[in-house]
């Protein structure tokens, strides 16, 4: 009280106002520009968006050979494929007398409509892929065992939602590409036994592909299903610093006597915890602070993910075909590409290529983690001791990108086999 | 790891940098601004020079709302000076439309013109199609292979065949918008049209297809829609080569000039199922009309069985059968029709064709009575032989080679519109593998539910003897062997029964099937590679004209030279056959189905 009496009226305002940009920008980043240990402990620790790092990695967490960043180039298109999907509902209708007017008009009048549009859909495409390459890295590195076994059942999830997303947003553009691929995909979910009728009707909201199908695939594709993507995205995200982040050899994580607290003790807050206690961050002359070697490798893999969309969007058109013609179906009539391995098998049998082989496949990969219980091989790729896993998890990769392969590029008219020389 | 940040920024710096030149700096800008620039330095006066100064480059849209659904044409951005009569002169895409009386515009005293069309009201796909909400020429032009619609007459899409492209081309093919809403017959803007209208029925196109107020064809398409469904270069496509869009296409190749085709294509094409100038209701008035419609009275009849050659001429029947001069080149010759069929039976053909040729693929023409009756009375008086002095070769040629070819190859000019084609003479195994006295029969008395017809009164019978020297030494060059003795009953020994055509069935289903079809109509799937193909045994009349020594020669023995194989080899035994027999027989009982 008595200091500020002091100094003169006008002198203050002045001061005030001079210490004005810095006071905001120090209430916004708590901290300046780390140079210091403590300092890069605190900046990561006290920004949302970079608390959910640890503090410090381990080493073999940032070789980029061992992850690829495939799962961070996944959630970032997830992020540029919300960004794009939302500028462009801004010009969307989901009604079949304009949904392909619409179209016309993004590549024709709006301004970055067909550069978006591009974006969006090479985006989803590729998301697809980095997600089942992030699933494939996950797996032949046994990334998946204890304590991650759930972390690998919900990134299976992932991978679903992912393709039932990219599905949905097949139909929207409303040309004969969507219109078919959604009537042969939903028939594909027609071959259920018993509930498969009903299960198709609910998703078509009616027997046939039309309004009903595109206002339900259109509701799917812009709201529940990035919803429940996002939730599952954090949930998923949580876990890998609830299961001591991502996994590495055990000769990199050096095994530290978990101590056992005698019961008699008292206890500050941290002592509640109990039992076994967690190993991440417990070797600490193999790591390093996130800031900035972690934050550094995020943002490049952000940077190139999004150049490689922009370059792509910048040169390739994302297709529009014919207006929807129910009468005159493309012959063939393929699903979108990701689902032409299912087509395929469905050209031999309904009911073991669209239902049994695909439901013994999602099956088995939902129940790996708790069929392989071995704990060797953790944070190798190919690991001898996972030959067997291994071997199995890839011949069936192998086989469902070779059938995508033959139901894209060798299969012509009635599903004939053709050369696409 | 510093140097690939910064090179992928650097990458995506470029990308937004190339990508905001292209949204800002439009092409259409740059027309728009040389429309102005040009438009200034033709002006007469401040006030314009100031109007025009006031505007600056944007999107310019017409909405029609008028013809169907609603257009947004927006071709004016680029053809901005499409209503401006001082650029006439110019390059487009700043030229003016012309002023056309044919369109109906009119010049006014002061020399000023007034459009009849005005673009306000009409835009500009109304007439020209293409794609109204492109900015790009390729894609509002219809250049993109995927906008159904290309501009008419002036865009060819990639995709079309390069030998048609040049026909593709031309003003002709904007009266299929004029005949829109312009539907009168003969409306002097579309000649083309009333010329393809008048051609689809000289050609006799409306006997097999269906275009909803002109024809009622059931044989083939209805193409009441087909100016919606399909684009110009399938339709002319279709015409020229039937079997290159539908591999299972049975109509004939019609010899037709270029620009015959081309008035088909554009009446065609102006079939777009409902035009602009008709509502729902009244297009239904005029079918309720047209299913009501009464034939004339007896006086129209007695006057018309008089005409039966005048309405042959006038159905233009010729445009498929011969008769003598003419030669439509795609049916048989219908020169000796009295000679081979009775007044009943051409009557029974004409009004079912397939009635009696059960593979027939002659249209049932929708004839009143009395124009049947006429044809078929006209038809059954011509009763001219051939020329007595004809030798076997002449022969041959004059009236055999039309359907067996001339090398005697079953490949004449009008076979493949025959179903079962016409034998192939020079098929030795086949053509020794029988007596001459069957040969001679089928000529005589023709083979029953086929398109050989009878010739015993045709020709006389010391010329089919020599009609079938000259086949044995032209085409068969080799001997009949002796016949072998082969263990045949002249009847079926297995008694018709309930059973016997059951156990028949089965045995039919298992080994016959394949080939003969399931249902014995000859269409099974091995059938597509076999030729000649697998007889049509749901064809009665040929059926029943066969008796059971024949078919069980054919069963046990085989048919040499053709696919059917013997039969006593693959362990059918005579009891097997009576069965097959039987249920074959059964098939083409009268009152079965």
């Amino acid at each position: 009280m008595s200091e500020t009496t002091e100094v003169p009226k006008k002198a203050k305002t002045f001061d005030r106002l001079r210490v004005l940009p810095q006071e905001v920008w120090s209430s916004l980043f708590r901290h300046p520009l780390p140079d210091s240990d403590l300092g890069r402990s605190q900046t990561s620790f006290t920004n949302f968006f970079l608390h959910i790092h640890p503090v410090k990695v381990n080493v073999h967490t940032l070789k980029p050979l061992y992850t690829m960043g495939l799962g961070l180039i996944s959630f970032f298109l997830f992020v540029i494929l919300t960004v794009t999907g939302i500028l462009l509902m801004f010009y969307y209708v989901p009604s079949v007398q304009q949904a392909y007017d619409r179209m016309l008009d993004l590549r024709g009048s709006v301004a970055f409509g067909t550069f978006l549009r591009n974006m969006h859909r090479w985006g989803a495409h590729l998301m697809v892929a980095a997600v089942f390459l992030h699933m494939c890295r996950v797996f032949l590195t046994g990334s998946y065992k204890k304590p991650r076994e759930f972390n690998w059942v919900l990134g299976v999830v992932l991978f679903l939602l992912t393709l039932f997303s990219s599905f949905t947003g097949y139909l929207l553009p409303w040309d004969q590409l969507a219109f078919w691929a959604i009537t042969v995909g939903a028939s594909i979910a027609g071959y259920a036994p018993v509930v498969g009728k009903e299960m198709q009707f609910l998703l078509l909201g009616d027997t046939a592909v039309g309004q009903e199908a595109l206002l339900r695939f259109y509701v799917l594709h812009i709201a529940v299903l990035p919803a429940v993507m996002t939730l599952m995205i954090m949930v998923h995200f949580w876990r890998i610093r609830k299961d001591g982040g991502l996994s590495r050899p055990e000769e990199a994580a050096l095994p530290v006597a978990a101590a056992e607290v005698p019961k008699a003790r008292k206890f500050g807050l941290q002592g509640l915890v109990r039992g076994q206690v967690l190993n991440a961050g417990n070797s600490p002359e193999k790591t390093v602070y996130s800031w900035p070697n972690l934050f550094m490798a995020e943002l490049f893999v952000f940077v190139f993910t999004l150049a490689v969309i922009l370059v792509l969007a910048m040169f390739f058109d994302a297709p529009l075909e014919e207006p929807v013609n129910v009468t005159h179906p493309p012959n063939p009539a393929k699903a979108p590409w990701y689902f032409l391995g299912l087509q395929e098998l469905v050209s031999y049998s309904a009911f073991w290529g669209g239902v049994g082989i695909p439901g013994l496949m999602v099956a088995a990969l939902l129940i790996a983690p708790y069929v392989d219980r071995g704990r060797k091989g953790v944070g190798k790729w190919f690991a001898r001791e996972r030959l067997l896993a291994n071997t199995l998890f890839v011949s069936f990769a192998l086989l469902n990108v070779i059938l995508v392969i033959i139901g894209t590029f060798f299969r012509g008219p009635n599903w004939e086999f053709v050369s696409p020389w | 790891m510093r140097l690939a940040l910064a090179i992928a920024s650097l990458l995506i710096l470029v990308v937004h940098g190339s990508v905001f030149y292209q949204q800002f700096f439009h092409r259409w800008e740059r027309h728009q601004t040389a429309y102005f620039d040009q438009a200034k330095s033709l002006s007469k006066n401040d006030r314009e020079r100031a109007a025009l100064n006031e505007r600056s480059p944007r999107i310019e849209q017409t909405i029609v709302t008028q013809f169907g659904e609603q257009r947004v044409d927006r071709c004016i951005t680029c053809h901005v000076a499409a209503d401006d009569p001082r650029f006439a002169g110019h390059a487009q895409p700043l030229k003016s439309h012309p002023y056309l009386v044919s369109l109906g515009d009119k010049k006014k005293e002061n020399g000023s013109w007034e459009r009849r069309h005005k673009y306000a009201d009409f835009g500009c796909t109304v007439c020209h199609e293409g794609q109204g909400r492109g900015l790009q020429a390729q894609y509002a032009h219809g250049d993109d292979h995927y906008w159904p619609e290309p501009m008419l007459g002036f865009i060819t899409q990639e995709p079309w065949k390069k030998e048609y492209l040049p026909y593709l081309k031309g003003k002709e093919y904007l009266e299929v918008s004029c005949a829109q809403c312009h539907t009168e017959e003969n409306f002097a803007g579309t000649p083309t049209i009333a010329k393809g209208r008048q051609l689809f029925f000289a050609n006799n196109c409306y006997g097999c297809h269906k275009v909803e107020g002109i024809s009622d064809g059931t044989l083939g398409p209805d193409l009441s829609e087909a100016g919606h469904k399909f684009k110009i270069d399938y339709l002319w496509d279709s015409i020229v080569d039937p079997r290159s869009n539908a591999a299972n296409s049975f109509m004939p190749k019609f010899n037709l000039k270029p620009d015959e085709v081309k008035a088909l294509v554009v009446f065609l094409k102006s079939r777009k199922g409902i035009n602009f100038a008709e509502t729902g209701l009244e297009r239904y008035k005029t079918r309720l009309a047209e299913a009501t419609k009464t034939e004339g009275g007896p006086a129209a009849a007695a006057k018309e069985i008089s005409g039966g050659a005048e309405l042959i001429d006038r159905f233009a029947c010729t445009a498929c059968h011969k008769l003598d001069g003419k030669d439509g080149g795609i049916a048989p010759d219908i020169s000796y029709a009295g000679l081979m069929r009775d007044e009943k039976w051409i009557g029974d053909h004409f009004r079912d064709p397939r009635a009696v040729i059960p593979d027939s693929i002659m249209p049932t023409f929708r004839f009143t009575d009395a124009q049947f009756q006429a044809m078929t009375v006209y038809l059954a008086g011509r009763k001219t032989p051939v020329a007595a002095t004809l030798t076997g070769k002449e022969l041959y040629k004059e009236v055999c080679a039309r359907c067996h070819g001339e090398k005697g190859d079953g490949l004449g000019p009008i076979a493949i519109y025959l179903d079962p084609s016409p034998r192939e003479l020079t098929k030795t195994a086949f053509m020794t593998s029988k007596p001459r006295d069957r040969f001679k029969k089928s000529i005589a008395e023709g083979v029953a539910g086929t398109s050989m017809p009878p010739w015993a009164k045709v020709m006389s019978d010391g010329q089919i003897d020599s009609l079938l020297d000259y086949i044995d030494t032209a085409f068969v060059k080799s001997k009949r062997p002796a016949p072998k003795d082969r263990k045949l009953p002249e009847t079926n020994p297995v008694a018709m029964s309930k059973e016997s055509v059951q156990r028949g069935e089965g045995i039919f289903v298992a080994r016959c099937g394949g080939c003969h079809g399931r249902k014995g109509d000859g269409k099974g799937p091995n059938s597509l590679d076999i030729l000649p193909r697998p007889r049509n045994l749901r064809n009665t009349q040929f059926v029943n004209s066969v008796n059971d020594r024949r078919m069980f020669d054919s069963i046990l023995y085989g048919v040499q030279g053709t696919a059917m194989p013997p039969w006593i080899d693959y362990g059918l035994n005579q009891n097997d056959v009576g069965d097959v027999v039987n249920f074959i027989r059964s098939m083409n009982k009268k009152g079965r189905e």
